[in-house]
């Protein structure tokens, strides 16, 4: 294995260096996309989505101030077509951020990476009118761990990634098992021997290799940080994760750490048959790693490729794979681009396409065809562009594999909804067999 | 430690040796090829713990033979392998594949002196309409007879199946005509479910993870632990008795 110690000493120091370059924003990351959900989720919308679910941040003074899940109707021949047509507030604002599909499809579980609380969605019963039946507010007080970011279904569980911990609010932190009930089931911590540093962020499971990829960000410490004071704070700055952990799945044991200098966020999976490799980016180096085994069967993370110019700081926040693993959406909040990068080989991607969809972007999701694709403009509250960069919206396009086409926008300022992060997909299809079923699993 | 645990490895491995295709049952799903291995070794028995996800829930269910009986009479005393299935379906991926991982899990299970009485399976419909304990029987084949412990129930009612399908978390779905009659289709993500002998849920398994071995591989991790438990609470009644004053 690389020498992890001297790979974050290396990228702290580096670090160190950018906080001179670091004058205007750096931003959290995002997870969407019908291609990132969970292998154990059935129910993959193949045809065309019905809805859009957005996890919004409450903005105070702006409609009621509070979290919500907004519905945007994606219905092309739908009277509705590109408006909101349902909202639920969870009566807070906690700093909206990510959620996830329970492996059934009936429940949309969403946190809050300030209070730490997680809400969960019914949207079986009514698609287009999701629920809230459950509040799950004791994650810190049972798991000792804060900040609910990665939602991710396993068979009858919710397998959820802490970023942060009650003790010292710093990036150690670990992942917390739930029932589909929301009944606490144990807790794995993020390793912090064998080169981990203990931090987390995304998580990504291979079944048929028996694989589970973690990633790692930074602390509760560093993300409420207003972000002057974070760039201003060098020690502050030396606290980001460095690593992707590889485990044991089915025994939920780390096997090995990998060196990803820079904060390496988003982890996807190409879903080819026969393919054994996922990809991630980092934020802060603004690279491309490709994980997959080397000749002998072991785990390596490779750099593959450079996105935009780093000395820029574009910060990728969110990738999107094709189902077919070809290619790759990377969306960089600082310059509001789409990039399109071809990965027909995943050892050396390709940038072929690139446009200015906002004056701040972070999550892109795309549809399971890769036709169509939406783009959310909010990272975290204290970390989103000031005055008339800050754009706060859903866009959606159409992609023919040559140009992204505009077909609808919500302006979530103007409708008063508050900051758009999380984006996830919904149908009509979904709906219960037996609609006097008490859809219980999450009450 | 090591060396009974690659023991009980080579057993799992030898147990699934054993188990063929040739172990028949009496439908249409005879014919089909057995499930696909995993790509991958399962960790050793043993060496993992299953944590409790949640009680088994209560309820009233159907035999072969018409009777009512209590579910908790299927997922305790045992070690229980369930599975909601309704015998229309032909998703290959769905009830099908569970009924073949049954079925090569029941063939090792029948196998194995050490797992033969300590192991049931449990083909639950969830379409009870059209599955009545005489499609029930058809589904069962010659399974219902064979020597290992593979029960196949019913629902008098979607009443009686509602609190069943909820308290495991099993969903339901209409397939498009938006009617839940005899005829319409279902469907459902398949899951499995390994309880305990104490009526706790275990383990979970859907179709991406469902291979007999790593199924067989659960099964053996929990009767080692409940192994353990037994010899813990023996040695503690022999120290008890030691350490009583002889008359």
């Amino acid at each position: 294995m690389t020498s992890p110690a001297r790979l974050l000493c290396a990228s702290r120091l580096w670090l160190v260096a950018l906080l001179a370059v670091l004058v205007s924003t750096w931003t959290p990351p995002a997870l969407a996309d019908e291609t990132c959900n969970s292998p154990y989720m059935g129910n993959l919308i193949k045809a065309q989505e019905d809805y859009v679910y957005v996890w919004t941040l409450g903005v105070k003074g702006l409609g009621d101030g509070w979290d919500k899940l907004v519905t945007i109707d994606a219905t092309p021949d739908s009277p509705r077509y590109g408006k909101v047509i349902h909202k639920v507030s969870v009566g807070g604002r906690g700093e909206a951020h990510h959620m996830g599909f329970t492996d059934d499809r009936r429940f949309l579980w969403a946190g809050g990476l300030d209070d730490s609380k997680i809400f969960v969605f019914d949207v079986g019963a009514d698609p287009a009118k999701p629920k809230l039946v459950k509040r799950i507010t004791d994650m810190p007080k049972k798991t000792g761990y804060v900040g609910p970011h990665t939602f991710y279904a396993l068979p009858g569980r919710m397998l959820v990634q802490g970023l942060s911990n009650s003790k010292d609010k710093g990036g150690v932190t670990g992942m917390a098992l739930y029932s589909n009930k929301g009944d606490l089931i144990t807790t794995y911590a993020m390793p912090t021997t064998d080169g981990g540093d203990g931090y987390g962020y995304d998580i990504a499971i291979n079944p048929q290799k028996n694989v589970l990829l973690t990633s790692s960000f930074t602390g509760r410490n560093n993300y409420m940080m207003e972000l002057g004071k974070l760039v201003a704070n060098p020690e502050a700055m030396k606290h980001f994760g460095n690593t992707m952990v590889v485990w044991d799945l089915k025994a939920m044991k780390p096997q090995k750490v990998l060196a990803v200098p820079g904060a390496p966020l988003e982890i996807r999976w190409s879903l080819k048959d026969g393919d054994n490799w996922a990809i991630t980016a980092s934020a802060l180096t603004s690279k491309l790693w490709l994980v997959k085994p080397d000749a002998s069967g072991q785990w390596q993370a490779k750099e593959v490729a450079t996105i935009g110019d780093p000395a820029k700081i574009p910060l990728p926040v969110d990738i999107s794979i094709r189902n077919d693993g070809t290619g790759l959406w990377v969306n960089t909040f600082m310059d509001g681009k789409t990039r399109y990068f071809d990965l027909t080989n995943p050892e050396q991607p390709r940038q072929t396409y690139e446009k200015v969809t906002g004056k701040q972007v972070n999550m892109i999701s795309q549809s399971w065809d890769g036709s169509r694709v939406y783009i959310s403009s909010s990272l975290l509250a204290n970390w989103d562009k000031a005055g008339a960069d800050n754009e706060q919206f859903v866009r959606a396009f159409k992609w023919d594999g040559k140009e992204l086409t505009p077909v609808f926008e919500v302006d979530f300022t103007k409708e008063k909804l508050g900051r758009a992060h999380h984006m996830k997909f919904g149908s009509k299809a979904m709906k219960a067999a037996y609609r006097d079923a008490p859809l219980a699993s999450a009450r | 430690m090591l060396r009974p645990l690659l023991g009980v490895g080579m057993l799992v491995a030898a147990l699934l040796a054993l188990a063929g295709p040739g172990w028949g049952h009496g439908d249409e799903l005879r014919d089909q090829p057995p499930p696909a291995k995993a790509d991958f070794e399962p960790p050793a028995p043993g060496t993992y713990t299953l944590h409790p996800i949640m009680r088994a829930p209560s309820g009233s269910v159907v035999d072969l033979k018409g009777r009512s009986r209590r579910l908790a009479e299927f997922t305790t005393g045992k070690i229980t392998l369930l599975s909601f299935v309704y015998t229309r379906c032909s998703d290959a991926w769905g009830c099908p594949l569970a009924y073949r991982v049954f079925d090569a899990v029941g063939a090792a299970v029948e196998r194995s002196s050490t797992l033969r009485s300590r192991v049931r399976l449990v083909t639950l419909s969830f379409d009870p309409r059209h599955d009545t304990p005489e499609v029930m029987r058809q589904y069962a084949g010659e399974q219902a007879s064979r020597g290992v412990d593979w029960q196949f129930l019913t629902t008098r009612s979607e009443r009686s199946l509602l609190p069943l399908l909820a308290g495991f978390g099993q969903d339901v779905r209409t397939g498009g005509n938006g009617r839940s009659d005899e005829t319409s289709p279902l469907t459902h993500m398949l899951k499995v479910f390994l309880i305990d002998p104490r009526g706790v849920v275990r383990e979970i398994y859907s179709t991406a993870y469902l291979y007999p071995e790593v199924v067989l591989a659960d099964i053996e991790t929990l009767r080692l632990a409940s192994a353990s438990r037994q010899d813990a609470r023996s040695g503690r009644a022999a120290e008890a008795r030691v350490r009583r004053p002889s008359p």
